[in-house]
């Protein structure tokens, strides 16, 4: 079944109560009252998780809402999805609702991880699995990673130059694995550049988590309709 | 350093406070901490449109009293033991009691004392002229270094990055990093000797992403004690091994200590208010963790990387009025603009970041890095000159008077913000080898320096 218009509008009004008084629950109890109502997991995210998350997320933008709000929308929607969608999702046999695969994390050498988790958060309340690994994080550390988790792509963070030669060495290494192609690489972070990127061989770069959001989105269309 | 005595017992908290998992400190304990003191404490500032220096000395104490909250209720937090590191009130003001109002820094006749200031303080703001970890090839490091170092008015230098080391790739954590650090130390301390100022104080080690850079650079042989040595704190007062490391090494070299924490405008503290008490709060826990001679906060934009904007020139300056009337730590502050060498903007906002520092009462202006820091040699000398001399000319002004000016200029270069005037490269706005600003960028300045006098700014 679809939504009213009416049903949307209240579950989006219910979804923002729950992340305002970040109320895990309250978003649990929607999703199975949404469930209970016949609506599938799909719609639930398309019409009601996506719009809120949305709005969220362009607030961000333009700093009318801070990080804090990001986390809290994060973890009503996580627990959400893993609580009730992603075991209702499993048992249907439907295919999930998810963006993508993100691993994501800071690269070797460096411990500054404020412009990953926003990017992370970004992700996370934009339907992308988001799996972060941290900071310091070796580059095999980043493929072993993304084997395990069957990830669509891999995004890497960098605040000092140093550690740029770490994020050249993932692409290094996939392409001495020939295993190039299964991955998506992207990074962002001060020192790095559009044409540093480029030069790297990485498949794209996001000034900010604004961009990378955008970035992400551009880059799994893409592979889908190659995949198609 | 009488202060340098509590190295083992913050060693010893490192290792025995209580464990938390990091996503935990990050997600929760933080956040959710800065909000309860906004509120508890009543911390609400002006819309930027009324005012960006603030004149309301109750909400300064106020943010005071919320900082050292926040410094007793939550602590720092280790990333390598996952633990917190607690300190009651009474520590923290028998602490606070004894820090060090003012150091010397430099050798021989180019010694410098940096001193506590107040707000609206006549005296002179200490400058720290440089490019702030600004990546700058090899071969041109020593003219960089040595445009800021031969500034009469620049009383310590700041230095930049190398991109490279002998040519090869610089790796963090790796000998290309000692490589790099002992670098830094050699062509920075012979920029200085041919500057003339060769006991100049040094802010070191920049290159030192990790802690071998800075443990080898400041060995027998490269960067003196009585240079500035770096330690950070992580976002969001966050400290690990390596910069325990690091400070572990300067305090048993008897070496000068600069803490620094950059919180981020939208991170985990919030918006305006939350940085500012994320300021305060930060400069305490940088004291009580690494009994540092000197702080300075200076939180990032996160989509333009400055410290220009109205709203977080509101937050420092709100944040240096309460440290400086409440405390006798010595903070400074970082101009890390937008604009670029060349360019009004650059001009603009150093001007802006000057007036707002000296009339709240920072004690040191550190900086500029020009270009948000991120774009390769778009620093010079002539910045640093200009930033040395507003301040000047702002030292003993009132912060309703810096207010005007400081919105006036705002009005001038925030709408050039979006474009990112990132400006032109060191050897476009100077003579390397004369190491003299070229006709264009001294006339940009003279325009600039005339316009601050129509404005009312008391210029030479």
């Amino acid at each position: 079944m679809s939504l009213t218009e009416a049903q949307r509008q209240d579950m989006q009004a219910q979804l923002k109560a729950a992340i305002d008084d970040a109320d895990e629950r309250a978003g649990v109890a929607l999703a199975q009252a949404a469930l209970t109502a016949g609506i599938t997991p799909i719609e639930l995210f398309r019409d009601v998780t996506q719009p809120v998350l949305k709005e969220i997320g362009d607030a961000f933008a333009r700093l009318d809402v801070f990080l804090p709000d990001l986390m809290r929308a994060g973890l009503v929607v996580k627990t959400m999805q893993l609580e009730v969608l992603e075991p209702a999702i499993r048992q249907s046999g439907s295919a999930s609702g998810s963006a993508g695969t993100v691993v994501i994390g800071t690269a070797q050498g460096d411990i500054h991880d404020i412009g990953k988790n926003m990017v992370a958060l970004m992700l996370q309340v934009n339907g992308f699995k988001v799996v972060d690994l941290g900071t310091n994080v070796s580059p095999q550390g980043f493929l072993d990673a993304a084997r395990r988790e069957h990830a669509d792509m891999i995004a890497m963070s960098a605040l000092l130059t140093p550690t740029l030669p770490y994020i050249k060495d993932v692409v290094r290494r996939l392409e001495s694995f020939g295993e190039r192609g299964q991955f998506l690489l992207i990074a962002g972070g001060a020192p790095i550049t559009r044409a540093w990127a480029q030069e790297a061989g990485l498949d794209g770069f996001g000034e900010d988590a604004i961009e990378a959001v955008a970035l992400c989105q551009q880059l799994m269309q893409r592979r889908k309709e190659l995949r198609q | 350093m009488r202060q340098y005595t509590r190295l083992l017992d913050v060693l010893d908290r490192v290792e025995s406070g209580p464990l938390v998992e990091e996503s935990q400190w990050d997600m929760r304990l933080v956040p959710n901490e800065v909000a309860k003191l906004l509120a508890e404490y009543e911390i609400k500032m002006k819309p930027v449109s009324e005012a960006i220096v603030l004149a309301d000395d109750a909400l300064a104490d106020r943010l005071f009293a919320a900082g050292l909250a926040l410094a007793e209720r939550l602590g720092a937090y280790c990333v390598s033991t996952n633990r917190r590191i607690r300190f009651s009130r009474a520590e923290i003001l028998a602490v606070l009691e004894v820090a060090p109002n003012e150091v010397t820094i430099g050798d021989g006749n180019d010694r410098h004392t940096e001193r506590k200031r107040r707000p609206e303080d006549p005296s002179f703001v200490t400058i720290k002229g440089g490019g702030v970890g600004t990546p700058v090839p090899e071969d041109l490091y020593l003219a960089v270094t040595q445009s800021y170092a031969q500034e009469p008015l620049v009383d310590a230098v700041i230095n930049c990055t190398l991109e490279r080391v002998y040519g090869r790739e610089i790796r963090s954590r790796s000998p290309w990093e000692v490589l790099v650090g002992w670098h830094e130390a050699e062509l920075s301390k012979a920029a200085c000797k041919r500057a003339g100022r060769p006991g100049l104080a040094l802010g070191c080690v920049e290159n030192a992403v990790s802690d071998i850079s800075e443990l080898s650079a400041s060995s027998y042989g490269g960067f003196s004690p009585n240079d500035w040595h770096h330690v950070a704190m992580i976002s969001e007062f966050k400290t690990d091994y390596m910069a325990l490391s690091k400070l572990t090494h300067a305090i048993r070299t008897g070496s000068i200590v600069h803490a620094f924490y950059n919180t981020i405008y939208g991170g985990s503290c919030g918006g305006r208010e939350g940085m500012a008490l994320a300021i305060v709060g930060g400069c305490i826990l940088l004291q009580m963790l690494y009994m540092t001679n000197t702080h300075s906060v200076s939180p990032a934009h996160p989509f333009f990387d400055n410290d220009t904007t109205p709203e977080i020139m509101q937050a420092i300056s709100l944040g240096q009025q309460a440290l400086a009337r409440n405390s006798r730590l010595l903070t400074d502050v970082v101009i890390t603009p937008v604009g670029g060498p060349g360019s009004k903007t650059l001009l603009h906002e150093c001007a802006a970041m000057a007036i707002m520092s000296a009339a709240s009462g920072a004690c040191g202006i550190i900086g500029p890095r020009s270009g948000a820091g991120i774009h390769s040699a778009h620093v010079s000398g002539l910045e640093a000159r200009f930033t040395a001399e507003v301040a000047r000319a702002a030292a003993g002004m009132s912060r309703q008077d810096a207010d005007v000016l400081v919105r006036k200029l705002v009005t001038l270069y925030q709408p050039e913000l979006n474009t990112r005037p990132v400006g032109q490269s060191f050897t476009e706005v100077y003579d390397p080898i004369t190491v003299t600003p070229r006709p264009a960028w001294l006339e940009t300045y003279e325009q600039v320096k005339g316009e601050l006098r129509d404005l009312g700014l008391a210029l030479r």
